[in-house]
């Protein structure tokens, strides 16, 4: 049985690397060469491999080394706390998941949480103040100013190369059957510098996108909207006929959302950074893509088929407006809002049906070539060893543990018997998580056992997902959100010398503030379309050229490692 | 005395009434709304537009939900303990600080007075702040809410001016008697300025119970959170799905709404009721306290 | 410290003021260490702004830039915005905030019927206790397109926009609202200000024939006079520093351009980019001008209406 669970696990990891992209694809099947072998005490074994390319290592002795360990110093651990948990723990460490994962290492943790939405403004001051926890869950990759080789000169985190090596076996054959992510998770320098939070299926990395009410579309005889043009019939259709105040409505304040907007993407751009057929770096805001984008909203938003309160949306209020029918079409998750909406909508309006919507094309017939796809590692929910960090083995062998099996079930599926059930092979989430009896909803049972539901440092596990869409809808989404070649145009996770990354971060502080507040002014009519160019030259005044040569230059890099 | 009034002050009377009733109205309206929107069933109320006078519908459910969450229940422990240590502490500090300066021939007086006076409009800022109290110890700790903000310039002057209107004659004859300036302080000065002190005890009672960057900013234990941070998640992330929790899923999103409402209530019902307490020592406070430098 | 007295010196009187106020000086020793721990020390700590601040190499340690991060924020595309934002913000605020509670204690004094007085005076207070928290989300709330503010503006007949989505509007609702909060408690002072006026004056007054607007000018005006100066003063000095607390609870892009103040600026910079060094320097600036505002003013005031804060 556990052979057959870890098989499951590699064959999602295999099927990970594949959509990677930038094509090296083919590497997938040699990395996975023991795949087959019996994995049985995995990790003693990966220990004793690890331990080989550790001259230094006899002192610790790794080959004997089990879990939990002894006990010794607690050690701080600072991450942001989802709202699914805080909801019922006002700490991580409360949770079973929390209580479990100390049990099971032998490590004792304090949990550290920042107030929510506030997270960059406490990781700043925290780093600010120079007395870092041992382990902080962050975006080292794209949220550090600089980036990661700056986090590390700065002596704000520690390279993680020997810690892998010497004490992290799980870790290690992970990145040797996937050089793929091993060669996203590395600077260019090579150094290692976090423990990362890894999607291991290509259907968990396409979670966002457009969803309507299909329930309207029937009753007005209308078919799924693939087009721009059809998009607009739809909506309009929505505010004439079923009398919506807001036909369009989605998350604008969340910043997730607005990167995966397919909106964005019908018109071949992005709003930011992404990697040009040409194989090059483009800025997608600038392009004459993004002003056809903005035309079109500013059409859309004049003609009332866009929420009018766009800037200052936040969850709740797309909630509301799409359950109680304000707005018939929205952008999300499937399972945080998709599945939420529908099963909210449907004590009062039973026939309430969302659909996922393909990312729109601007001609019939065609397939999107941009569109959201994430990297299978994208730097989010990472986590560094601090410079402050005494004890690095227990801490780095705590991090470990989730790579291997154990920790790897753990961290997906929580606690056998109470949280999941081996059935035929295939762990199975019990009623206490599914059909919770104190009446929890699926997301905050899950999220108290698990961390599978939302991120962290660990690999993501596709079973996990089958289990949470409960709706066909739900099951549909990976499919019809996955039409496009979104995949080749992500940007890989690359990262600006520790030279250059201060003058790039300055530059595009600015250009980012300066973008954020026009595409609104665009859209709402405040500033004429007209006017584009003039944005579009003062961007490049804020110097969008010498960033691109940055990024352009880190591309270099990244495709050389 | 009956002054006879002449036509245009009688026009000015009606006018100041009718606009001074139209200021209450302003002023209240708001907080009756939200104090409706509270009570109303969910539903309804995000059909309804327009004013509010009465619930629309009538629901407690907001409350129950508000009264489950673990977070509000330790939040008002920790705003409370800083509301009152924080208080008196703060009491403390600056009746020291109103004493010495309402003393007179004190020869560093003045220089004393522009060195206190100097932070009001010069400052270093947040960062150097933060670093500061980083470098005392002073983050993540209930204490970095307290011993920071222990003496508000602007108070001090004004209790300053409070203590000036004591008779310096008490004071002296006190001396005579062989006291200290603390026992001066403890058991002439304060119990005169009974008044002064109630409006100080308002005074920084109200702003510690508002208060809440700082507390975002050291601590890093939800466990201390006071109540200005659980409501902040709330009203600004918009994050009222960590309220809906056991909640049948029907009516999670919709509750949302009088949720909000019902926090703001909660968080703020207390900080109204110790006014009532206040007023009568109030009025007679700021008489005394009126800025005469 | 003239150089007049050379014989009945410094140190003399010192040493005789020390023998005299030890206990006084010992008394008021924990407030001087507090000034200096949490207000002295920070600005000490404000040299950062002089250097690239790296928290590993500690507030001493980091290497000196001079004036790079003032040059950069004098450079900055928003330098002009900034300063034009916060200077019309803070006038809106000074021009309508300012008057509001002098007016609301003007027509409290004329109240006659002690009850109604008393019902005014505590409702005004109310909002004061509410947070700022709650006054924003309030006012998020009721801007919204289906919020109050837009019912009632439809039931007037106008149409529904979003109100904090509007740069025109920002500033309005910003001080609007803070009148709104402040008016009440602001009235107070000026109130135990006109109670404090000699009653025989106005008697003295009315004798002559003045009649109340007259009385208004005369009297009351120039019987509450210095608590207005003192004010005026106090607020003019802190012209420039418009707190971001509030800003950052009620701003978002499309309002950047009117809402987007130097306090935010130092937030996002400082706390949003971890540009720490450049963020104090921004702030440094902003203290310098507030304290040359406020000299200005003091010398102004002083030299016109003998009122001064020194």
């Amino acid at each position: 049985m556990r052979k057959r669970t870890y098989a499951l696990l590699m064959a999602a990891a295999m099927a990970a690397t594949t959509v990677t992209g930038c094509g090296s694809s083919g590497n997938g099947g040699s990395g996975n060469g023991g795949l087959g072998s019996p994995a049985g005490e995995t990790t003693t074994a990966a220990a004793a491999q690890a331990s080989e390319g550790n001259k230094e290592g006899a002192a610790t002795a790794p080959a004997e080394f089990s879990y939990p360990m002894a006990a010794g110093d607690k050690l701080q651990y600072w991450c942001d706390l989802t709202t699914t948990v805080s909801a019922n723990y006002s700490n991580l460490g409360e949770t079973p998941f929390g209580q479990g994962w100390q049990k099971n290492t032998g490590v004792e943790i304090e949990f550290l949480h920042p107030p929510t939405g506030q997270m960059k403004e406490q990781f700043s001051l925290i780093l600010a103040d120079g007395n870092l926890p041992d382990l902080m869950e962050y975006n080292w990759t794209v949220d550090y100013p600089g980036g990661p080789e700056k986090a590390i000169k700065d002596n704000v985190i520690m390279p993680l190369n020997d810690i892998f090596a010497q004490y992290c076996p799980n870790i290690t054959k992970y990145l040797e059957e996937n050089p793929d992510i091993d060669r996203m998770i590395k600077t260019d320098e090579g150094h290692y510098y976090v423990f990362p939070f890894i999607r291991g299926d290509e259907n968990l990395m396409n979670t966002i996108g457009l969803m309507l009410r299909k329930d309207w579309l029937d009753e007005l005889g209308m078919e799924v909207p693939t087009t721009i043009d059809e998009w607009h019939d739809v909506l309009t259709a929505f505010k004439d006929k079923k009398g919506c105040i807001a036909p369009y409505s989605f998350e604008y304040t969340n910043g997730q959302y607005l990167g995966a907007d397919p909106f964005v993407a019908a018109f071949g751009v992005n709003r930011s950074f992404y990697l040009g057929s040409d194989g090059t770096v483009h800025f997608g805001a600038t392009e004459p893509g993004f002003k056809d984008y903005l035309a079109t909203m500013n059409q859309w938003y004049s003609e009332g088929l866009i929420d009018p309160d766009l800037a200052t949306l936040k969850n709740d209020q797309v909630s509301a407006k799409i359950t109680n029918g304000q707005a018939g079409a929205s952008m999300g998750q499937a399972g945080s809002r998709m599945g939420t909406w529908t099963t909210a909508a449907r004590s009062t309006t039973p026939e309430f049906t969302l659909v996922p919507a393909p990312v729109p094309t601007l001609e019939k017939g065609g397939q999107a070539e941009m569109g959201y796809i994430e990297n299978p590692f994208s730097g989010r929910a990472s986590v560094a060893v601090t410079t402050s960090c005494k004890d690095i083995e227990r801490a780095a062998r705590l991090m470990d543990w989730a790579y291997g099996e154990e920790g790897h079930m753990f961290f997906n599926f929580g606690i056998e018997g109470e949280s999941y059930t081996m059935v035929d092979g295939y762990p199975t989430y019990t009623e206490a998580i599914l059909n919770n009896p104190d009446g929890l909803p699926v997301s905050q049972a899950m999220s108290a056992y698990i961390r599978g539901n939302y991120n962290g440092p660990f690999v993501q596990d596709i079973r996990y997902l089958e289990q949470y869409y409960t709706m066909e809808e739900q099951r549909q989404t990976p499919i019809v959100w996955g039409q496009c070649n979104g995949a080749a145009h992500t940007m890989p996770p690359i990262t600006p010398t520790s030279d250059e990354s201060k003058e790039f971060s300055t530059i595009m502080n600015e250009i980012n503030t300066y973008r954020d507040e026009m595409i609104l002014k665009f859209i709402f009519g405040t500033e004429s379309v007209d006017n584009f160019d003039t944005y579009v030259k003062n961007i490049e005044n804020m110097g969008l050229a010498r960033a691109l040569e940055i990024q352009n230059a880190a591309l270099d890099r990244y495709n050389a490692r | 005395m009956k002054i006879k009034r002449s036509k245009g002050e009688k026009t000015f009377q009606v006018f100041n009434y009718v606009f001074l009733s139209l200021i209450i109205v302003i002023c209240f309206y708001p907080v009756w709304y939200v104090a409706m929107a509270s009570f109303s069933n969910s539903n309804l109320l995000t059909q309804h537009s327009g004013l509010l006078f009465a619930p629309a519908g009538f629901s407690v459910d907001a409350y129950k939900k508000v009264f489950q969450n673990p977070m509000i229940t330790k939040g008002y422990m920790n705003t409370l303990f800083i509301l009152i240590v924080g208080v008196i502490f703060d009491l403390f500090m600056t009746s020291l600080g109103a004493y010495f300066l309402s003393r007179k021939r004190v020869m560093f007086k003045k220089p004393i007075m522009l060195f206190i006076v100097f932070t009001m409009f010069f400052s270093g800022g947040m960062i150097p702040f933060y670093i500061n109290l980083k470098d005392l110890h002073l983050t993540n700790t209930l204490w970095g809410l307290i011993i920071p903000f222990m003496i508000n310039t602007s108070n001090l002057i004004i209790l300053r001016t409070s203590f000036e209107s004591i008779p310096e004659s008490l004071i002296e004859a006190a001396q005579i008697d062989g006291a200290g300036h603390f026992r001066i302080l403890s058991t002439i000065v304060l119990p005169l300025s009974k008044a002064m002190l109630a409006v100080m005890v308002l005074y920084y009672g109200v702003s510690i119970w508002n208060s809440w960057f700082w507390a975002s900013a050291i601590l890093r234990n939800r466990e201390m959170y006071p109540l200005q941070i659980i409501l902040r998640e709330i009203l600004l992330s918009n994050d009222t799905s960590s309220m809906t929790a056991g909640t049948s899923a029907m009516d999670t999103e919709a509750i949302g709404m009088t949720i909000k409402y019902a926090t703001i209530m909660v968080a703020t019902i207390p900080i109204l009721c110790v006014y009532p307490f206040l007023q009568k020592y109030f009025t007679k406070g700021t008489m005394v306290g009126a800025v005469k430098e | 410290m003239k150089e007049k007295n050379p014989r009945n010196s410094f140190g003399y009187r010192m040493k005789r003021d020390w023998i005299r106020n030890r206990s006084l000086y010992i008394l008021v020793l924990p407030v001087l260490l507090f000034y200096i721990l949490f207000h002295y020390k920070p600005m000490y700590g404000a040299i950062i702004a002089f250097k690239d601040y790296t928290p590993t190499l500690g507030v001493s340690g980091s290497p000196w830039v001079g004036l790079e991060n003032f040059i950069r924020f004098f450079k900055s595309v928003y330098f002009g915005r900034l300063i034009k934002n916060t200077i019309l913000l803070s006038v809106y605020s000074l021009a309508f905030g300012f008057p509001a509670p002098i007016i609301l204690a003007l027509l409290l004094n004329e109240v006659r019927n002690k009850h109604f007085k008393n019902v005014t005076q505590t409702i005004t207070y109310l909002p004061h206790f509410i947070s700022l928290i709650v006054v924003t989300g309030m006012l998020t709330d009721f801007s919204m397109t289906s919020g109050l503010f837009n019912d009632m503006i439809a039931f007037f007949g106008g149409e529904r926009s979003p109100l904090l989505q509007n740069p025109k509007l920002y500033r309005t609702m910003y001080v609007a609202s803070g009148i709104w909060q402040q008016v009440g408690w602001g009235s107070i002072i000026y109130l135990s200000a006109l109670a404090g006026v000699d009653q025989q004056l106005y008697e003295a007054a009315s004798i002559d024939g003045a009649g109340k607007w007259k009385q208004l000018l005369n009297v009351t005006l120039p019987g509450i006079a210095p608590t207005i100066i003192i004010m005026l003063i106090m607020r003019v000095g802190q012209l420039m520093s418009m707190g971001y607390e509030k800003t950052i609870l009620l701003y978002n892009p499309s309002t950047y351009d009117t809402a987007d103040i130097i306090s935010s600026y130092i937030y996002r910079v400082g706390l949003m980019e971890q540009d720490w060094s450049y963020s104090t320097a921004v702030g440094l600036f902003n203290s310098v001008i507030n304290f040359c505002l406020l000299i200005v003013t003091n010398k102004i005031s002083r030299k016109f209406s003998e009122t001064s804060l020194w």
